[in-house]
């Protein structure tokens, strides 16, 4: 103990300038490090393409076409389908059906949602019903859905709301009831009125939450509106995908899901941006801590 | 009686229990805050500090005894401001938002506010932080922006709840010496909640020693030293020695009559960290 301080200095001096110059050559290797990490990575996803490609072309020269289509015949079929015009008024179709109920569940969900989290009994009267709709398959309402509304657009847009309304609703709620109780605390020793405390600080407190609500909802809603072409009026990419498969038309079938993959995707990496700019100040301080 | 020596906070036989009447966290407390003094609140963990502070704000009712702040009941306002122990920004705000967030509770004018913000970021030395967001300072300029955020408001009463306790001692020591110029420039009273001792006498006019289980007031000691405190450091002084022995002194005997209360009842739990 009583040593170290004397020799501690002499070598930290000595050491001061290699540590510096040693210190540039660390961060050009772990830039390094960091792109050779990167191509490997971008690589390995080539590859497992590649892979994916080759099987499908060693499945349909065993099995032939019904099995699985040579990727030739699925991208000269996406070909078809983007130039005559149906996989855009497919895309379309779908696109309103998911539009329309996306943004009814959100504002449905997000309105009854700060309702429900704000007035703690209302939320405490209403809870096992909520639960109990959650709970239930989406797909278990098709029919009544059918006999209420009937089979067309209108219909659709009411199953994709009810698959995508509960987890923006319990999302919103659960923000709300969780606030920051700090925070209250701290607005309310400032004289902060009730009204004050619930728009300032709860509701944009929650905001996190009700944009990852929003996101699954999003999700949900592509996967609502597909069974809702499928088991309802056959129209959009659903409907292609069901009229593709009824023919046994496998090149056309996987053209479609090609379509609902890159469709699905993007409405993710959509949301999660916005989710991302608008939270920004959460994902930070969840890194910085 | 001259006006000016009214108190401010008047607390006569305040008593507060929770868990419906099964943990009574405060027993006839009674103590007097003249403007512009400042007083701290010490003792050991338990002692009901900060609860008591929440009952000067106005955020609980008392159960039994009277509080008085300038003459009423409190209410949580302008009047009164506080700062906590985590600075408790709103994230989403930048740093002059989240004073413009109070500025706007009390009631100044949308084209006013930013000017004073950026006034009140002045003053704490945090003027070119203005657009930063909370989560993008340290600990310490958090804390400045607490009670930036308390001054903006320009109560008569500052409560502060351990508002140094979670910084690292270096920043404490430099963010003691600007509240001891803050509150010589502005005057307000100040009620000071901390369970270090040696804080308590370096920036206190008076300290109010609290008793656990209930919370009672144990003494309330004056603490004269040669005023401006941060030209004139009083920890060098013999008194600023005795009166922390005295104080110590105090808490030992609490410890030691808390023992054996702990013994009788059978519970060794938390006297190894009180000791």
């Amino acid at each position: 103990m009583s040593i170290q301080p004397a020799v501690e200095p002499s070598t930290r001096q000595g050491q001061l300038p290699p540590a510096r110059i040693s210190g540039n050559i660390v961060a050009r290797r772990a830039q390094k490090r960091r792109a050779l990490e990167g191509s490997a990575i971008f690589g390995a996803q080539v590859l497992i393409g590649f892979g994916l490609l080759a099987g499908m072309y060693a499945l349909n020269a065993i099995g032939g076409n019904l099995l699985m289509p040579s990727p030739t015949s699925v991208a000269r079929q996406s070909f078809i389908m983007w130039t005559d015009g149906t996989m855009l008024a497919g895309l379309g179709q779908s696109l309103t059906v998911i539009v329309l109920g996306f943004l009814l569940s959100a504002s449905t969900g997000i309105v009854l949602g700060v309702l429900l989290g704000g007035f703690r009994v209302l939320g405490r009267i209403l809870d096992p019903f909520v639960n109990a709709m959650n709970s239930t398959p989406g797909a278990a309402f098709i029919p009544l859905i059918i006999v209420w509304f009937g089979l067309y657009t209108e219909a659709k847009v009411v199953v994709v709301w009810n698959a995508a309304f509960f987890p923006i609703l319990i999302n919103t709620t659960a923000g709300i009831a969780n606030a920051n109780k700090e925070l209250v605390e701290m607005a309310q020793a400032f004289g902060a009125k009730r009204s004050t405390l619930f728009w300032r600080v709860m509701v944009p407190d929650a905001l996190p939450s009700i944009l990852s609500g929003l996101r699954i909802g999003a999700a949900i809603s592509t996967v609502g509106t597909v069974i809702a072409e499928l088991t309802m009026a056959q129209s959009g990419l659903g409907g292609l995908l069901a009229a593709a498969g009824n023919r046994f038309q496998m090149d056309r079938y996987f053209a479609v899901v090609i379509v609902l993959m890159a469709l699905g995707t993007a409405i993710t990496a959509l949301l999660r941006y916005a989710e991302r700019r608008l939270g920004r100040w959460r994902v930070s301080q969840a890194n910085g801590r | 009686m001259d006006a000016s020596l009214q108190p401010i906070i008047s607390l006569r036989n305040v008593g507060k229990s929770f868990k419906d009447g099964q943990v009574r966290a405060l027993e006839n407390i009674s103590f007097d805050v003249r403007p512009g003094e400042f007083v701290s609140l010490v003792g050991p963990s338990g002692c009901g500090k900060t609860t008591l502070l929440r009952l000067i704000n106005g955020l609980i009712p008392a159960d039994e005894g009277e509080i008085l702040v300038l003459g009423a009941a409190p209410v949580p306002g302008p009047d009164l401001a506080m700062v906590f122990q985590s600075a408790r920004l709103m994230p989403w705000l930048s740093v002059a938002g989240n004073i413009e967030f109070v500025l706007r509770l009390k009631g100044l004018g949308a084209s006013e506010r930013p000017k004073r913000a950026r006034a009140l970021l002045g003053a704490v030395g945090l003027r070119d932080f203005a657009d930063a967001f909370p989560h993008e300072l340290s600990g310490g300029m958090q804390q400045r922006v607490g009670l930036a955020r308390a001054l903006a408001v320009e109560p008569k009463v500052l409560l502060m709840d351990e508002p140094f306790a979670a910084l690292d001692a270096m920043t404490r020591e430099v963010l003691r010496k600007e509240l001891l110029q803050l509150w010589a420039r502005r005057g307000m009273a100040v009620v000071f909640v901390t369970h270090d001792i040696d804080e308590a006498v370096l920036l206190s006019q008076r300290v109010v020693m609290l008793r656990p289980r209930p919370g009672r007031v144990d003494d309330i000691v004056d603490v004269e030293f040669p005023e401006p405190r941060w030209q004139n450091d009083p920890r060098t002084l013999p008194a600023f020695k005795q009166m922390r022995e005295y104080l110590w002194g105090r808490i030992h005997d609490m410890v030691r009559d808390g023992a054996e209360l702990e013994e009788l009842a059978g519970a060794f739990g938390d006297l190894d960290r009180a000791s």
